[in-house]
């Protein structure tokens, strides 16, 4: 007697149309989907992902209400933004306006709505331009570059910082002047120049050392140490990243704390100390506990404790942690980070000659089409699943996904990335 | 008994009796405000009574440092505001610790439903502040009590090797199932294998194909199940290059794959109606055609399919088609649960730990009794898959000779914690009882509270209302 079966996601995606006005709709009935109690020992488990969770219609009824009171609150501050930003228009305070209008974006990027949240500050900017005090200006800017890095689009972010900074310096303003160095650094970062980004992070590190910024300092080191590690420079990271923690350490900054054990962790890892690299991350989890729910970092850790476990052949706490990282996108609303979590569990299958792993795969592709929509992303899913196949000996299928990859890395213009593929495309030929 | 000089021992003295107490360490985790304070000093008069070696940190971050810098017996952790949300993170830091500590929460009054939880997760013990001391020793004399577990020698199995895996067993049931297995296996027929999840439906299906006339042709899986429903058609047959979205070369499938051999269709009820007509024609023409392409290719494969689902009832529901179950079930296997097979369990349990022990590099001769009690008292919902990995999570961690009942996975600890040191003398009041029943059958819907209502006899709306009564 235990009533119907519930409906698979993938069923339920099926019958959703593609529209905006329903996002919050697919984001809950993501969120409330839960195994199939009859697949947890059955020889499908393993390989359980998004679309075969199921749905019941009732729970999901049930949660209406909830969703609709969500969506009002978020309506409801943003209408608030707005009233404000007209209210301090009245009042003459265009400052206020800008201020308000900021707030909005900042509202919108939170639920991951950063073509609204882009709006927003476009607003902000032109009222920001009209007035004396460039310090809107230079803020909106930096809104305005951080999200064109979120939606990818990197050279457009980079141009923000750039005439961020440039009225920042023209005005004295040290904090405006760090953080669109640090915001440059981003950008550069994000598109694979790292001297370019070495020397961002170094300007800003010693505008905010002079400025007395403490977090902002132990940010730029932080970021510093992940450029130095991706340069091969270790014992630089490590220095790099012993004064970051230092810094917050003092201040109790957990969530800064968190990040920082996190790439120490990295570090280590890469270093080959594993045990180090594990307990630096326990206590990077443990951080993030302490601060607000963050669910990107709690899931980026357990992706990195994952991948520490996978490379050591630790695969049942590979697997584990993964299953844990899929419960914290799915619980904590970052759904499009499961792409990042199938496409391991989907070399995890590959480092287990499991054939049947490729439904990872399958899996992270339609994810990062549907909910990342980044290229990055389908292009990193592709160059997995090309080396998954080729450890298979499906040599066909390995060249036709690695030409993706590769041909999507073009378009993005990492040549790093598109380096490696071709490297792995001549290896196959061979 | 005498001593040798012919005098009578002396009763021990209290100080050789605290001798013989084995020494705990214990690190307290605790803030300073609340009513965690003066806790920390409490059980610094405690210790030395007690033999424990005490030390503390502020907070989880800073005891996850002290975790890994030592071995640590037991943690004393004080909740916070959000007790629950702690207890989560505190039973996910202590996975990843060595030498397995045990946790001792302590909450402001906590909820039946936090109680729940803990013992569901092996947690040693949930104490209510201001802590008495009472309450506190008992719980740690559970932990010293782990001591005085005695090992039982590994009995010796002969496992039937089966390719990669094994059929282990010695039960009727399985001797049942080793004879319809050898009737069936010398013949091509049809193979319909069923029972619940883990009970070993695949190795029973390559026994078959290993010890019949296509033994020289590939053995080829395919679990229906695991594979997204749009892909599976491709999957079975292959496709042509081009035929639809994702289609980037051409693709032989696992029907031609298993040409000259066996295919194995796993979890076969997941599979939609119209798949299931096809498999129909290719079991009935003994032909298939790619997706995509207009060729019909013969195929000559063995087909074994296994499903842990009541077909006949899939087919009064008209999930399943009555022509193919007829199809495949040609002779049909029922495979046992791993609670019908007695003492399979011991032989599984050696024959599992023989081989994790070889592949982790443990020398591990034999199990404590305690061990073995707690996985002859579990009820195996997973069968051989579940106790397979029981026993390979117990293997990674156990670090002597001896597989003991701390090496074993938190749930099953906790179902013993359910059952002992309760201070009425083991029996628990009506409310609680409620409570454990209400809670083992959310456990068992998933959480799904119309189901849960549904099987309790009781409105949701009284189900909800009890859930919120109980904290759960």
């Amino acid at each position: 007697m235990t009533g119907p079966a519930p409906v698979r996601v993938e069923k339920a995606l099926g019958l959703l149309p593609e529209l905006e006005a329903l996002e919050p709709l697919r984001a809950l009935l993501v969120s409330i989907a839960r195994p199939d109690e009859r697949t947890l020992w059955s020889s499908s488990g393993p390989y359980l992902t998004l679309g075969k969770r199921g749905v019941h219609p009732d729970e999901l009824r049930r949660r209406l209400p909830q969703a609709f009171h969500r969506i009002a609150e978020h309506v409801q501050a943003l209408y608030r933004a707005y009233v404000e930003a007209l209210e301090s228009q009245q009042r003459a305070d265009a400052a206020g306006a800008v201020s308000a209008l900021l707030r909005g974006g900042r509202l919108e990027e939170d639920l991951r709505r950063f073509t609204q949240a882009r709006a927003w500050y476009d607003v902000a900017l032109r009222v920001a331009e009209g007035l004396q005090d460039r310090r809107p200006e230079v803020e909106s800017l930096r809104a305005l570059g951080y999200v064109c890095l979120a939606l990818g689009q990197y050279a457009d972010g980079a141009r923000h910082f750039q005439r961020s900074l440039a009225l920042a310096e023209a005005e004295f303003d040290q904090v405006g002047a760090t953080g669109a160095c640090e915001g440059l650094g981003d950008a550069a970062l994000a598109q694979g120049q790292w001297p370019g980004a070495q020397a961002w992070y170094n300007r800003g590190l010693r505008l905010a050392d002079a400025a007395g910024d403490a977090a902002r300092a132990g940010r730029l080191e932080r970021q510093l140490g992940v450029l130095a590690r991706k340069q091969g420079d270790l014992a630089a990271a490590g220095d790099f990243l012993r004064r970051a923690r230092e810094r917050f350490e003092s201040d109790g900054v957990a969530v800064e704390m968190a990040r920082v054990l996190s790439e120490q962790g990295r570090l280590d890892a890469q270093l080959g100390r594993h045990d180090p690299a594990s307990a630096a991350y326990r206590e990077a989890l443990a951080w993030s506990q302490r601060g607000e729910r963050d669910a990107g970092l709690e899931l980026s850790i357990r992706v990195n404790l994952a991948e520490l476990d996978l490379g050591t052949g630790r695969l049942l706490e590979a697997e584990a942690e993964l299953r844990r990282a899929e419960q914290v996108a799915i619980g904590g609303n970052v759904m499009h980070r499961l792409v990042q979590v199938y496409t391991l569990m989907g070399q995890l299958r590959g480092a287990q000659g499991d054939e049947t792993g490729f439904v990872f795969f399958e899996q992270a592709i339609e994810l990062a089409k549907a909910l990342d929509r980044s290229l990055a992303t389908e292009a990193r899913v592709y160059h997995a699943y090309g080396l998954f196949r080729g450890q298979l000996g499906q040599n066909d299928e390995a060249r036709a996904y690695l030409e993706r990859a590769r041909e999507l890395f073009d378009s993005l213009g990492e040549a790093a990335a598109r380096e490696r593929v071709e490297a792995e495309l001549r290896a196959i030929s061979a | 008994m005498t001593s040798p000089l012919g005098m009578s021992p002396s009763p021990p003295s209290a100080d050789q009796r605290k001798e013989d107490v084995a020494l705990l360490r214990i690190l307290v985790v605790a803030g300073e405000g609340g009513g965690a304070s003066g806790l920390l000093q409490n059980l610094r008069q405690w210790a030395d009574d007690g033999r424990l070696e005490l030390d503390s940190a502020p907070d989880l971050p800073r005891a996850v440092r002290q975790l890994a810098a030592g071995r640590w017996d037991v943690i004393v952790a004080v909740l916070g505001e959000h007790p629950d949300d702690d207890l989560t993170w505190w039973l996910d830091t202590l996975r990843g610790v060595g030498g397995n500590p045990r946790l001792i929460a302590v909450a402001q009054a906590p909820s039946m439903g936090l109680v729940l939880r803990a013992e569901k997760s092996g947690v040693l013990d949930v104490l209510s502040l201001p802590l008495r001391r009472d309450e506190l020793m008992r719980a740690l004399e559970r932990v010293r009590s782990a001591a005085t577990e005695t090992a039982v020698p590994l009995p010796a199995v002969e496992p039937q090797a089966v390719g990669p895996y094994a059929l282990v067993g010695q039960s009727p049931a399985m001797l049942d199932v080793y004879k319809l297995l050898a009737r069936v296996a010398g013949s091509t027929a049809t193979v319909l294998v069923q029972g619940e999840s883990g009970t070993g439906k695949e190795v029973v299906a390559r026994a078959i194909h290993l010890n019949g006339p296509k033994a020289t042709g590939h053995f080829v899986a395919v679990n229906c199940a695991a594979i997204p429903e749009n892909l599976l058609e491709s999957e079975l047959f292959g496709h042509e290059k081009g035929s639809f979205t994702g289609a980037v070369t051409r693709k032989i499938g696992r029907f031609e794959q298993a040409a000259g051999g066996t295919l194995f269709l796993d979890e076969i009820a997941d599979m939609s109606l119209a798949l299931q007509a096809k498999i129909l024609r290719a079991v009935q023409e003994r032909e298939i055609e790619r997706v995509g392409g207009g060729e019909t290719i013969p195929v000559d494969v063995r087909l074994i399919a296994a499903t842990n689902r009541d077909l006949k009832e899939a087919i009064k529901q008209a999930r399943f088609r009555e022509d193919l179950y007829y199809r495949l079930a040609v002779v049909t296997i029922q495979l046992p649960r791993l609670a019908e097979r007695g003492d399979d369990l011991l032989l599984l349990t050696a024959y599992f730990v023989r081989q994790f022990a070889e592949r982790y590099n443990k020398r591990i001769k034999g199990i404590s009794d305690r061990a073995l009690e707690l996985l002859r008292g579990h009820a195996w919902v997973g069968n051989v898959r579940e106790l397979r990995n029981v026993i390979e999570r117990s293997v990674i961690v156990a670090g002597d000779d001896t597989l003991r009942a701390e090496h074993l996975p938190e749930e099953l600890r906790g179902e013993e914690a359910a059952l002992t040191d309760r201070p009425q003398g083991g029996l628990l009041t009506l409310a609680e009882l409620e409570a454990r029943h209400i809670a083992r059958v959310l456990g068992h819907t998933n959480g799904q509270i119309g189901a849960a209502a549904e099987i309790l006899g009781i409105h949701r709306n009284t189900l909800t209302r009890k859930m919120k009564e109980y904290g759960l």
